[in-house]
């Protein structure tokens, strides 16, 4: 069965292409076939982590139909076990894929025949990452102790939440439901998906239970990057009740990544950080956070975009 | 989906327990003010700024009314009557202090010691047998044990109270010369020993009990 991480966190520069670097190369390295989709649209870095500086083939050749099946854009890397699926040099409009191009890749992303595919996400929380990211349930936040992070990060997992009630229903329905919250809770209402969930449970009862069912069976995780020793390293920890306590939204700290400053010294180099630094603490952790991670897999799920 | 966090109990805002302990109430509204404080990292963001001050401000009356005893008990009560509360909760007694004193030895009520202190004395004045040996001019370390076991008091209880260490009560009881400590400190064990069996008299007793020794030949 495969196995699908997308791997997301709001802000851009927390180490989302990164992480999903070195986890891909952890899983290859345990024999794993493992492939790595770089879901970053407008601005892919993948294939320059992996030393594939010039992929013949993209991602918008299949989104263009240029290349009809998605294993044919798979491109082996100097890494044995682990592909890739680059955005390198796609089409500059890729960006805005419309809803009929997103579902066309989600479908086929989730048809493939790999053990594990970790899908690189985009900072922001546009429809596109949303969707990829609600593609699994072993979803990976990335955040760093900083505030802007955090404050991406929040706004991530919200708009996530949000956009999990909403594909249950249709945008008059959902109008209707906006509006009654309003009514409840007040101004900002709609914009709360804890208030928006109140109301669902209210008027469509049995969507509020199957809500519930998926967000109990979501396996989230969070993972603080770049902690440095000064940090408080119960961060994650915190951040993880306070989601559970306000948003009911059952999230897993799974780890640690401490700073290093060879990191970015592997990256300008254009090696693999695991490689040239293996004894430093950051990646001690990074294998410690891969053998977590694979050891707590949740149910696939697709979503039913009917 | 959890519920909203004014609706939550006192015990639920804190993340205690309901038996919990004041130490852990007070600790567990600390690490709650670590979280939701205005410039808290851990929250950032994640309220507006009017919900979190109804937050802080809940958190304070949750704080308040669980530190107070009496408060808290009334607050108990109420949640027992509302049914969210289980009475068979037993709040764990507060630990008071334990006398640093009184550790090891179990001395039972102040009158007691004097109580055996007063009977053992007159046991000495009425047992013909101890009067016999008190009277001898010297008096060797197995007159002393005889007198004991007369006495009845353990060898441990001595030990005990004088704190003289065992070993050393038996060499002096089994006139074990060679094993006694110098006479300086044979004269102080012999004192707290005699004191311990209410003989008197001690300073007398003991001169005669070292004139013996000296007699034999063992230390002076």
């Amino acid at each position: 069965m495969v196995h699908i991480w997308p791997i997301g966190g709001g802000k851009g520069g927390s180490g989302k292409s990164f992480l999903t670097c070195a986890l891909g190369r952890l899983l290859a390295g345990l024999g794993k076939k493992t492939l790595l989709i770089d879901l970053d649209l407008g601005a892919a870095n993948l294939h320059t982590f992996l030393d594939v500086p010039y992929p013949a083939k993209n991602i918008s050749d299949f989104i263009r139909k240029k290349i009809p099946v998605l294993e044919d854009i798979v491109l082996e890397t100097p890494v044995p076990n682990l592909s890739l699926i680059s955005g390198a040099n796609d089409t500059l409009d890729i960006a805005n894929l419309s809803y009929e191009q997103k579902i066309k890749t989600v479908r086929a992303i989730s048809k493939l025949k790999y053990e594990c595919i970790l899908l690189d996400l985009g900072a922001g929380t546009s429809f596109n990452t949303l969707d990829f990211f609600l593609i699994s349930q072993n979803g990976i936040f990335i955040a760093t102790p900083e505030p802007t992070s955090v404050e991406n990060v929040y706004r991530l997992i919200r708009s996530i939440y949000f956009r999990r009630i909403r594909h249950y229903f249709t945008a008059a329905d959902f109008k209707v439901l906006e509006e009654e919250a309003v009514k409840l809770f007040g101004n900002d209402a709609y914009n709360r998906p804890e208030c928006m969930m109140q109301i669902v449970k209210k008027i469509y009862p049995e969507t509020g239970i199957k809500l519930d069912d998926d967000f109990t069976t979501y396996k989230f995780k969070l993972i603080v990057n770049q902690l440095h020793k000064q940090d408080n390293a119960a961060l994650g920890p915190q951040i993880c009740k306070l989601i559970e306590k306000h948003l009911g939204l059952n999230i897993e700290f799974a780890g640690n990544i401490a700073y290093d400053e060879h990191v970015h010294d592997a990256i300008c180099q254009r090696v693999s950080f695991l490689d040239r630094y293996p004894y430093t603490r950051t990646a001690s952790d990074l294998r410690e956070l891969s053998k977590q991670i694979t050891h707590s897999v949740g149910e696939q799920l697709m979503i039913n975009y009917s | 989906m959890e519920k909203k966090f004014a609706r939550l109990n006192y015990y639920e805002m804190l993340d205690l327990k309901p038996e919990a302990t004041f130490f852990e109430i007070r600790h567990a509204y600390n690490a709650a003010l670590q979280t939701y404080q205005t410039d808290s990292l851990i929250s950032y963001s994640f309220f507006s700024p009017e919900e979190r001050k109804a937050i802080l401000d809940l958190l304070e009356k949750a704080y308040l009314t669980l530190i107070n005893e009496k408060e808290r008990q009334d607050y108990d009560n109420e949640l027992i009557r509302l049914g969210i509360l289980k009475e068979a909760v037993k709040k764990p007694m507060a630990k008071t202090p334990v006398s640093v004193f009184d550790i090891n030895r179990e001395q039972g009520k102040p009158g007691a010691a004097k109580n055996a202190a007063a009977e053992l004395r007159a046991k000495v004045a009425q047992n013909k047998f101890i009067g016999e040996i008190l009277s001898q001019q010297e008096l060797s370390g197995a007159d002393l044990q005889k007198i004991r076991n007369e006495l009845a008091v353990p060898l441990e209880q001595i030990a005990q109270e004088t704190k003289i260490r065992i070993d050393s009560l038996l060499n002096i009881e089994g006139n074990n010369i060679e094993a006694l400590p110098a006479a300086v400190f044979l004269k102080g064990f012999i004192k707290a020993y005699l004191k311990c069996l209410c003989l008197e008299p001690v300073d007398e007793i003991c001169i005669r009990y070292m004139n013996r020794l000296s007699s034999l030949g063992g230390k002076s």
